[in-house]
């Protein structure tokens, strides 16, 4: 990988849960994100998958510090920036932006576009000397594919996709290293959806932007992602190229997740087996013991309940190396080739809703 | 329709087809074959904020027309009373008491034998000052206050939030009485005094839960992760978003502390004679109520009108700003 | 044909003019045939469903002609009283946000045993049994303790079988189903779109599943309706139209879904956006956006044209887009 500029370390996020007005007593804690490691190279894509609830948008809101994580670092070019406050913390803010997932919450509506644009140069006066303001952002508009005469009008005379652009040309607007995508395009009809990752992609190359592309939508982050991490509960459960998590996955929550997306094709419905995992994802309040897939896993053990696997290359897969060789947190991680069930796999088609047997 | 804004789609957002790489020049293609004045940016494009849509909305609203014209007219007429009514509204003559309308006297007089159309006239003033000094006092007190606790949240909140429930345990009249019965002042002031002091709740909730549904929004978020101060993000970003519920809570409580004045006032707790006031008019009015009607009703008509016209015109501004119609 | 809709219109009035939101519309299923349509927001599609429901506002909405014939009836012919008949023991709807759908005040089994007391005039007791069964057909674990508890207790996979539930309860002919998964993980959307289609064929049911998603489609449909701007672009089996699509709209979508067996450099995108539908341009709606557009496609509505017995396609150029 190249020089890194962003690297997570066991980065931790709770949310205490307390009970009492006047005594406050913590009860409990919402275990959001527990222990997520990850490092980002400059002008690398990595994708982010996970369902509802793994602790993906709050890593995102760590990530900009609009979080304080509960442990761990957060190094930007090597500096810790969750200890940062102040004006140190303000000129780290410059270099890492975020876009957000619904574009008609995430523009003022009392705010023309063009102030919306410009108010980074606002908030950070010596990004832009005052008189070539307008001209920056009427450049904004015109590089995310809007018309830069807009610059008067207000948010609601746009459609989805075309605020999705107002929102990543804010994002632009200070030139920042690494971009924060929280669900860029989840919102968005589909045939535009398609118009923004493009963009997106552009992007990258003309600003040579770094991008952590936090989506629940499998096939999107692969088109888009150099690296993929698969978050299950607040954790990475298994991380990889994008070959080798889509072509190779070992993690059976990976292998799950892949063939549980639809794949726009009636002829491979029939000899497409899915893997249906049964139940539901477990409370962050009450994460289950040793590996915290087990309580849907099919391949669940007794060393499952008792101890924690670590995120690492499987030792079984050192020796051959390929691209099954990739760090997946599963005692019993496997190979299979995710459009046919692989032998040995046993695929619970049966008795779904109930916990494992 | 007068102002048709977009076309089929605001001649915006070409993305590359296939191969085409730019996206810039490809919206420029897109915008230049556009016919001017289509929809496309042209002169008659003008740019729309929602208060500018709002006011759109409300120019068509004939409750609003009515509303606003009743209270423009109220609001003349205690600015220049003597416009319509030369008379003092002191000066009476008992002689002619409880008399009906007469030729240069089209209310009658009441039992005091004052010209009752003067004193309608003239107590307009009084109503309107109270209502508007009153709801300006309990706006800006209880937003400032609303916004704070609902941004900063803690400590100051709870506090803050338990103060209001104590006054909004306050039973209001019998509030009036002992509050007001100590004071002898015989001002407008007191009585605002009071309303404020028991008004402001009201607004400092209205206030903390709009700021607080607003700080929740994306862009307040997106604000703060640029590295904006707390003051830029209440006043550039959550004070317009959530003025609008507080300005027609407002509206419609500028009635009801008209409304409140006179009850205060006809309770003998609020001005007192000499002053004119619909209140004292009325509670003047009430005993003899059999034999002359027309002194009571006069100004209970003006007090029920205005109040009226207050709360339709709340009602007006709610269904124009209401965000869900839109 | 179980539920045919014959030229439906709908038509919204709204502050910027009137919307014609459903222009001509006209679809058919048979008893155990699954229809998707397929569309974008605002292409009509949930206007439709509700229209064939009888559950669309009024105002501001308003039906301005057409037919839904369901097993031989007109419902738009019918009086409100009759209708209500018709909705939930003949044909039921599954909403796309169960919490919303669900009264959070009373207990799902509650709920449940409504549909049976209310309709079927059973007793108390009797309808509650019901309702466990029920829940155990769509095999909510532990019906039997979980029947008493509220909507916020389940988690949205399980809300949604609820849902399902209580459109199956008194065993319609036919389910609407209003994008049922979107709001959903793709694990549990897998479970509940194998359950909805199981269920389906068990009772022999018509379904109407409403989506924007192109992999559901390919995963359960038997035909499909793809709708823009109000009308039906294109209508064909399920295996001919992921083949080779006859309408560019179509081919534009399917073009630009990022596929996991398929990584490529760019996507395809469509140019532009749907349009408005109070200012739809003349001619193809869809012209503005097309790549295959010409002068006739500007001035010329396309009628439906049919590409073979099964299968329309309302582009003038329906030969070139088939052939690529």
């Amino acid at each position: 990988m190249a020089e890194p500029v962003l690297e997570v370390s066991d980065l931790v996020k709770h949310y205490p849960l307390t009970r009492g007005v006047v005594f406050r007593k913590q009860v409990g804690a919402v275990r959001a994100v527990d222990g997520v490691d990850f490092a980002l190279g400059r002008g690398e894509t990595l994708g982010i998958v996970g369902e509802s609830g793994c602790g993906k948008s709050t890593v995102a809101k760590m990530l900009v510090n609009l979080e304080r994580p509960t442990a761990g670092s957060i190094r930007y070019k090597g500096e810790d920036i969750t200890r940062l406050s102040g004006r140190a913390l303000k000129a780290v803010r410059r270099n890492i932006q975020m876009v957000f997932q619904d574009p008609y919450t995430s523009l003022n509506p009392r705010m023309t576009v063009g102030d919306i644009v410009g108010e980074p140069y606002d908030i950070h006066p010596e990004a832009a000397p005052k008189g070539d303001r307008r001209r920056r952002v009427q450049d904004l508009l015109d590089v995310v594919g809007l018309d830069p005469e807009y610059v008067n009008r207000y948010p609601h005379q746009f459609s989805g996709g075309q605020r999705q652009r107002i929102g990543i040309a804010r994002g632009l607007a200070l030139r920042p290293e690494v971009i924060v995508a929280d669900e860029p395009v989840s919102a968005l009809d589909v045939s535009v959806q398609a118009q923004v990752v493009n963009l997106m992609d552009r992007l990258q190359s003309e600003f040579g932007l770094a991008y952590v592309f936090i989506a629940h939508d499998l096939s999107i982050v692969r088109h888009i992602s150099d690296r993929v991490g698969v978050m299950y509960l607040g954790r990475i459960v298994e991380t990889g190229t994008d070959t080798e998590i889509y072509e190779h996955p070992t993690h059976p929550y990976t292998q799950a997740l892949l063939s549980a997306v639809p794949v726009p094709d009636p002829e491979a419905r029939e000899h497409r087996e899915r893997i249906i995992l049964s139940g539901d994802v477990p409370s962050p309040t009450d994460i289950p013991s040793g590996c915290r897939f087990r309580t849907r896993c099919w391949k669940a053990r007794e060393r499952c309940a008792l101890e924690v696997p670590a995120l690492a290359v499987p030792e079984w897969f050192r020796p051959a190396g390929g691209p099954v060789a990739h760090d997946s947190a599963c005692h019993f991680a496997e190979a299979v080739s995710i459009r046919r069930s692989a032998p040995g796999v046993s695929v619970p088609v049966e008795g779904h809703g109930n916990g494992p047997g | 329709m007068p102002e048709q804004h977009y076309e089929p789609e605001p001649a915006v957002a070409g993305a590359a087809i296939g191969g085409t790489v730019d996206v810039g020049v490809e919206e420029a293609e897109t915008l230049e074959k556009r016919p001017k004045g289509r929809g496309g940016p042209g002169p008659r494009d003008r740019p729309r904020s929602l208060w500018s849509d709002a006011w759109r909305d409300l120019r068509r609203n004939p409750v609003f027309i009515i509303s606003g014209l009743v209270i423009l007219f109220l609001v003349l007429i205690s600015l220049w009373p003597s416009a319509i009514a030369s008379g003092s509204p002191l000066k009476c003559d008992l002689a002619r008491a409880q008399e009906g309308s007469r030729p240069g006297h089209p209310f009658g007089f009441d039992g005091q034998g004052c010209d009752v159309y003067t004193r309608t006239v003239h107590g307009a003033r009084t109503s309107v000052t109270v209502g508007v000094l009153a709801t300006l006092g309990v706006a800006v007190l209880g937003s400032v206050l609303g916004a704070l606790a609902g941004f900063f949240g803690g400590v100051w909140d709870s506090v803050l939030s338990r103060v209001t429930d104590v006054f909004f345990a306050i039973p209001v009249v019998l509030g009036g009485l002992v509050l007001l019965s100590v004071i002898t002042s015989n001002t407008v002031w007191p009585v605002i005094g009071f309303i404020v002091l028991l008004g402001w709740p009201q607004i400092f909730r209205i206030a903390r839960g709009s700021v607080i549904t607003v700080k929740q929004n994306d862009y307040v978020q997106a604000a703060r992760a640029l590295g904006a101060s707390p003051s830029r993000l209440m006043l550039r970003h959550i004070a317009p978003n959530a003025v609008a519920p507080v300005i027609v809570v407002a509206t419609i409580a500028l009635g009801t502390y008209i409304a409140l004045e006179a009850t205060l006032s006809y309770l003998g707790v609020g001005l007192k004679p000499p002053s004119v006031s619909w209140g004292i008019d009325i509670s003047a009015a009430s005993p003899y109520v059999r034999n002359a009607p027309h002194a009571l009703l006069w100004p209970s008509g003006a007090l029920a009108i205005t109040v009226l016209a207050f709360i339709m015109l709340g009602d007006a501004v709610r269904d124009a700003l209401d965000p869900k119609l839109r | 044909m179980l539920l045919e809709v014959r030229d439906l219109h709908v038509e919204f009035h709204t502050r910027d003019g009137v919307a014609k939101a459903v222009d001509g519309v006209g679809y058919g299923v048979d008893a155990g045939e699954t229809l998707a349509v397929l569309g974008e927001s605002g292409s009509g599609k949930s206007v439709t469903a509700q229209a064939v429901m009888g559950i669309l506002d009024t105002p501001p909405g308003r039906i301005t002609g057409g037919e839904v014939l369901f097993q031989g009836r007109d419902l738009l012919k019918l009086k409100e009283e009759e209708r209500r008949r018709v909705r939930g023991a003949e044909m039921a709807m599954i909403f796309q946000d169960a919490l919303s759908s669900l009264n959070p005040v009373l207990s799902v089994g509650d709920q449940l045993a409504e549909m049976f007391t209310v309709h079927r005039g059973m007793s108390r007791r009797d309808a509650r049994a019901k309702a466990v069964e029920l829940m155990d057909r769509v095999r909510i674990p532990a019906a039997r303790e979980r029947v008493g508890q509220y909507p916020h207790q389940f988690s949205g996979g399980m809300r949604q079988r609820i849902m399902i539930a209580m459109a199956l309860a008194l065993e319609p002919a036919l389910i609407i189903a209003d994008e049922p998964t979107t709001a959903l993980d793709v694990t549990v959307q897998a479970q509940v779109m194998e359950l909805l289609s199981e269920l389906q064929r068990e009772y022999d049911m018509g379904l109407i599943l409403i989506t924007h998603d192109l992999g559901v489609v390919a995963d359960v449909a038997d035909r499909i309706a793809v709708m823009y701007a109000g009308r039906i672009v294109e209508s064909a089996p399920v295996h001919d139209i992921y083949k080779a699509p006859a309408h560019p709209y179509t081919r534009g979508l399917l073009d630009s879904v990022p596929r996991l067996d398929l990584k490529g450099r760019e996507l395809y995108a469509i140019k532009g956006l749907p349009p408005n539908l109070t200012h739809v341009p003349p001619g193809c709606a869809f012209h503005p956006r097309c790549p295959l557009a010409r002068d006739v496609c500007r001035t010329d509505e396309p009628p439906l044209y049919e590409v073979s017995p099964t299968r329309g396609s309302a582009c003038h150029f329906w030969r070139e887009c088939l052939n690529g």
